[in-house]
């Protein structure tokens, strides 16, 4: 019974501060902002052109990379304990894993995937 | 009653100021704000609940300062300082009188009521005119089409670094923008925060204020920034070691910003700083801003316009390319390239 009591006060607390929470957003927004108040902040200028606009995340391939070695990680986890039970045959094999990744380093560096810009 | 109570709390506390300085500011207006503890000078208008005008704002940028002046949130209040200009409401200080004084009891009355907030100057439509078609005014297909909101969209230009051709966005910077040089404006094209081309469309005013505090303000050291404007002479040792302990001339870029003088962002910053024995003699003879800013950064490009001397930078300017005047209609007719208007 008081389980029943305390569920059912829990959720008419929670639907009276939601209540009260956008009763207070209601007050507060009563107010439009004019349009000279919408501006971008230009530093006194207007803008011409929309802001909507595309740029190049220049920094997508390192990103790739930093997925790639994450991965890496949350194998070598599990890996570690199946190394107790296998011993060397696990190593060779991980150690197959690793090269291949660094190749791909490696092409990844010729390429200028580490250059900044 | 109650409401009284708290405006006289609210009173209490540092008035946020955002600084828009002219024509004529005397050089040590940022340094005696600073020094004023009632005082918060603030980064954009928005925070702000007074508009400082220092000096006088020449009437070819009265526009811009009226567009500033709207952007306060209410309640808000102009006070003119050292100034000739003459806006409606504006409480007109002297230069001798003690400007955090006047800023407080301003501030205190537009909290109290008994000072009423400034209306808008600008009438109370969109900038622009609305031409869209469609429910965001993007006018048709694509992302091309239209211009929403009266702006057309951004075309599309060849990247300097590759050439890929994305967005390359051109908008006027400044003239009370406070990363810039007080009094300058230019036109700048970007490609994200990549610079692409420049003009001049006002060069900064005459002024001897030393920026130094503003490169350190700008490589993230505030607090620093803070002390050396409190200073009372910039040749204290205590201060260069500070400077020098710091690392901030290391966070530099290497030849950022190198003129025909062979002079970086990292030796006009030592000058600016006082931290170079030797005083060396800045000429920009044949240097322009394009030469300058063109490939760099956003953040570059501030650290490179904020290490020039007032007359340097100034000279630059007059070898940077003008910007021709841009009118509203020019623009608009720009939108036609979108070509999903029918």
């Amino acid at each position: 019974m008081t389980t029943l009591i305390a569920i059912i006060l829990i959720f008419a607390f929670s639907i009276l501060f939601t209540a009260a929470l956008r009763a207070g957003v209601g007050a507060m927004s009563t107010v439009p902002i004019p349009y000279p108040q919408q501006r971008p902040i230009l530093g006194g200028t207007d803008p011409e052109t929309h802001a909507w606009q595309r740029f190049h995340v220049r920094y997508y391939t390192m990103t790739l990379l930093f997925v790639a070695f994450e991965m890496e990680m949350m194998f070598m986890y599990p890996w570690a304990v199946v190394f107790v039970q296998e011993g060397p045959k696990a190593l060779a094999e991980m150690g197959m894993f690793l090269i291949i990744l660094s190749v791909g380093i490696v092409y990844g560096w010729r390429e200028g995937v580490f250059r900044w810009e | 009653m109650g409401m009284n109570w708290l405006a006289k709390i609210a009173g209490l506390a540092e008035v946020p100021v955002f600084v828009a300085i002219g024509e004529g500011a005397p050089s040590d207006t940022a340094s005696s704000l600073c020094k004023n503890p009632a005082l918060r000078s603030v980064e954009t208008p928005r925070a702000a609940a007074i508009l400082l005008v220092v000096g006088t704002i020449p009437d070819a940028l009265l526009p811009q300062l009226h567009r500033l002046h709207d952007q306060l949130p209410h309640p808000r209040a102009t006070v003119l300082w050292h100034s000739g200009n003459r806006l409606s409401e504006a409480t007109t200080v002297g230069g001798r009188e003690d400007i955090g004084a006047s800023l407080k009891d301003t501030h205190k009355g537009l909290l109290a009521g008994s000072l009423a907030t400034e209306p808008d100057i600008l009438p109370d439509v969109p900038p622009n005119e609305w031409r869209g078609i469609g429910p965001h005014g993007q006018g048709g297909k694509g992302m091309m089409g239209g211009t929403p909101y009266g702006r057309p969209m951004a075309m599309t230009a060849a990247d300097l670094r590759d050439g890929l051709e994305l967005d390359a966005y051109t908008a006027d910077f400044g003239p009370f923008l406070p990363m810039f040089p007080s009094g300058l404006a230019l036109t700048l094209t970007l490609q994200g925060d990549v610079i692409q081309s420049v003009a001049v469309v006002h060069p900064p005013f005459e002024n001897h204020e030393n920026r130094g505090w503003v490169l350190l303000n700008l490589m993230g050291l505030p607090a620093l920034a803070e002390r050396m404007l409190r200073a009372s002479n910039f040749s204290n040792p205590t201060l260069h070691r500070i400077i020098r302990l710091s690392g901030a001339r290391a966070a530099i870029p290497k030849g950022l910003g190198r003129t025909h003088d062979g002079s970086d962002v990292r030796t006009r910053f030592d000058l600016l700083t006082d931290t170079s024995n030797p005083a060396l003699n800045l000429h920009v003879h044949q240097t322009g801003l394009d030469d300058l800013l063109i490939g760099l950064e956003w953040h570059e490009a501030m650290l490179v316009l904020n290490s020039f001397d007032n007359a340097s930078l100034r000279a630059i300017c007059a070898n940077t390319s003008a910007s021709e005047p841009s009118s509203m209609e020019d623009s608009m007719d720009h939108g036609a390239h979108a070509g999903h208007m029918s």
